[in-house]
């Protein structure tokens, strides 16, 4: 199917919709509103947020750069076994391409301690860039996606589904719009009990469209929550460009209707994304409400799995057979991997003399290393125990098998 | 006739209506209503007839719900076509308003209207929230909807012209487990009752009973056991709810043995009110039922192909009826 945007397929089909003058208007006037009244409800990287990664030690910005690294490895590492290896039972929505995104939110949270001292992570059914930003350990996470009994979560999760409460990481909410709800409900309990702590949930552009995003922005404004949805606009929901599903260019602008900051991101700029959830979560700790985080970004694979790619290559060109509403142009996903945001990262580092290039080079070696031996690990893990399923389901006891009858 | 899959069939009978009611709509989500089939024209509901009739917003299935509803509140016939991931999303538009509405308005409202609840729970790693094969039971409790789940592509079709053309709202539930299905399907538009169990197979030894993605395993158990001389009756319900009681009542009248095999999880499981209602009925017989237990399905194969009820488990519970 050709490639096409809802306008553009509305106009090409030659049929004026009472959609399609809405729409036309509701920009117009989204456009005027932002150029007329709300440069104080906006914030802009690169013009409103201050530069916070100056502030961000050597040592720090390298761990930085290696998750990033970690991120798209593991992903790498992953399509190629699906794409050779015949035995190999995981599969993964990947997220490479949007590295910096995960990585810059997570840099401005708290990882280490106690689960009432740490920040809360939502994820989504793309979560393992997310899942290793937070400090998942990346063997127990490798284990989980084969469906291994020592796995993250045993072998009851896998890959749309992981968490690890032990780093704050909440989990990956499979569905589009439950989990904005959810993350704003810790953030209230994270109020009432008084603990600092801050709520953040990473959603997709389709997440716009659900009932959740703007119960969840309300509820959050309302309340005042200590609460931050960064909200990743890779153009996609599955195989739909979002103009089929949002009027707006930038879903930030949602953010005035709200009342609280609504921020767009160089997605791609690791330190863009950082500069604005450090502010954000600074707001949302000092009690003073939610922002809204849209960051600009782009994935490098299809929706799901790895059709198109080819082992040892990164990205995926060409046909994909589920693409069934908006098939990406390759000129699309090479021109968006031109700036991709490991490169930009490396450059600055290397720029600011915090590597050089070969340390830079030594990083990536160590993590490529770090990620075969955690596949390596995970493929000798054990299977899960067929009966285990029947537990779990309350906190105590297991239930009655009742398939045989 | 030729050899058809299960969404071509579908969508001929949706074409089919779509073109003698001008203004009968179809909401999607992030599925285009398109089909091939070897030897046979592309289907595009989009194309054919137009995106102020054949539409798809954001991912938002209360919307959708809703509007399909409304719609046929204004006097449009309406389907629409919810994926797995969000068939319980619009379950308070079905359940609270559609269900209510006819009797709350003393019998005015007309609701000419399909929700096409898509459903999994087949596949093995998709786990938690990406299997869902439970909400049978959910919508079929629902007063005021029918809710039929059809198990081959001839009925697939059969049912959604009928479902179209009935002026009460029905949930149309497709077990996507059975997408690969191909069988001959007349060209030609007909109705299925809604309201009517088929007999997949005949015999007076036992009764099994089951629906939707249940029933390749028990036609392939029923194959198995006919083969070494037990005689099977095979009913596929088709219908949750208006449920064929007298099928049921008469066949195991004849049998006095009785097994139900759902997909779906043990506790209220269609085959809990297949026996329920057999049991009112028939005196003197044995029952047995299979069901995914009533825990959500894991993620890992081993433990969730242990778990999802299959022929070998008909297999064994025949054997201790029988016995």
């Amino acid at each position: 199917m050709a490639y096409e945007t809802k306008l553009s397929r509305e106009s090409r089909g030659g049929e004026p919709t009472p959609s399609a003058t809405r729409r036309t208007f509701l920009k117009a006037v989204a456009g005027a509103g932002a150029a007329v009244s709300l440069s104080s409800q906006f914030s802009w990287a690169n013009g409103e947020i201050g530069y916070w990664a100056k502030d961000l030690s050597d040592d720090k910005l390298k761990e930085m750069y290696a998750t990033m690294l970690r991120i798209r490895w593991h992903e790498r590492t992953q399509a190629d076994k699906m794409l050779t290896e015949p035995g190999y039972r995981g599969y993964n929505h990947f997220y490479a391409g949007q590295e910096a995104v995960a990585t810059g939110v997570c840099a401005a949270l708290r990882n280490k301690g106690a689960f009432e001292e740490v920040d809360l992570v939502y994820s989504t059914h793309r979560p393992s860039g997310h899942a290793l930003a937070k400090g998942v350990d990346l063997k127990k996470m490798c284990a989980e996606n084969d469906f291994r009994a020592t796995g993250l979560n045993k072998g009851y999760a896998a890959e749309m589904h992981i968490s690890d409460k032990s780093v704050g990481f909440m989990g990956a909410d499979g569905m589009i719009g439950p989990g904005l709800v959810m993350a704003a409900g810790s953030a209230f309990g994270i109020r009432a009990r008084g603990s600092k702590q801050v709520s953040v949930v990473f959603g997709g552009d389709g997440t716009y469209a659900t009932p959740a995003f703007h119960g969840t922005l309300n509820n959050a404004a309302l309340l005042d929550l200590p609460f931050v949805y960064v909200l990743e606009n890779n153009l996609y929901h599955q195989y739909a460009h979002y103009s089929y599903s949002c009027p707006m260019k930038d879903i930030a602008d949602a953010a005035r209707t709200y009342r609280i900051p609504g921020v767009v991101v160089d997605g791609q700029d690791v330190l863009q994304v950082y500069n604005a959830a450090k502010e954000a979560v600074e707001r949302a700790r000092a009690g003073e409400g939610p922002t809204l985080i849209e960051a600009k970004t782009y994935r490098y694979y299809n929706h799901w799995g790895a059709p198109g790619a080819k082992p040892g290559e990164l990205g995926a060109f060409g046909y994909d057979p589920l693409a069934i509403s908006s098939f990406r142009p390759e000129r699309e996903v090479r021109a968006w991997m031109a700036r991709d945001p490991i490169d930009i990262f490396r450059k600055t580092l290397i720029n600011w003399g915090t590597l050089d290039q070969a340390k830079a080079d030594a990083a990536e070696a160590a993590v490529k290393k770090e990620v075969k031996e955690a596949f390596e690990w995970a493929d000798k893990q054990p299977l899960c125990k067929p009966e285990d399923g029947l537990k779990n389901v309350f906190v105590t006891g297991s239930v009655r098998a009742a398939q045989f009858g | 006739m030729a050899r058809k899959s299960w969404m071509y069939s579908v969508l001929e009978a949706v074409q089919y209506e779509m073109r003698q009611r001008k203004d009968m709509v179809w909401l999607f989500e992030l599925t285009p209503p398109v089909a091939s089939n070897p030897g046979k024209p592309v289907i595009n509901l989009e194309k054919e007839f137009g995106r102020t009739r054949v539409n798809n917003t954001g991912i938002d299935e209360m919307w959708m719900a809703g509007a399909t509803l409304g719609a046929g509140l204004a006097g449009v016939t309406a389907v629409t076509y919810i994926p797995y991931q969000g068939n319980g999303m619009c379950f308070q538009m079905i359940q609270n308003h559609a269900g209510k509405l006819r009797h709350m308005t003393g019998g005015d409202a007309e609701m000419p209207i399909v929700f096409i609840l898509e459903m999994t729970g087949q596949t093995p790693g998709f786990a938690g929230q990406h299997s869902d094969y439970e909400i049978d039971t959910y919508y079929a409790h629902i007063p005021g909807v029918k809710t039929v789940i059809p198990s081959t592509p001839r009925d697939a079709k059969g049912m959604m012209a009928s479902a179209i053309r009935d002026r009460n709202p029905v949930v149309y539930l497709y077990p996507a487990g059975l997408r690969n299905l191909v069988e001959e399907v007349p060209d030609d538009q007909y109705e299925t009752p809604l309201d009517k169990a088929a007999l997949r197979s005949t015999g007076g030894d036992l009764t099994i009973v089951s629906s939707g993605a249940g029933m390749p395993e028990v036609l392939e158990a029923t194959k198995r056991l006919q083969e070494s001389g037990v005689g099977v009756e095979a009913i596929d319900l088709r219908s949750l709810k208006p449920m064929d009681t007298e099928t049921l009542v008469k066949s195991v009248q004849k049998t006095k043995r009785l097994l139900t095999f759902d997909q779906s999880y043990y506790t209220l499981c269609p085959g809990a009110e297949v026996i329920a209602r057999v049991a009112e009925n028939v005196d003197g017989a044995r029952y047995k039922r299979i069901a995914f237990p009533d825990a959500p399905p894991p993620a890992s194969p081993e433990m969730f192909l242990w778990m999802r009820p299959n022929a070998e488990h008909i297999m064994g519970a025949a054997k201790q009826l029988l016995g």
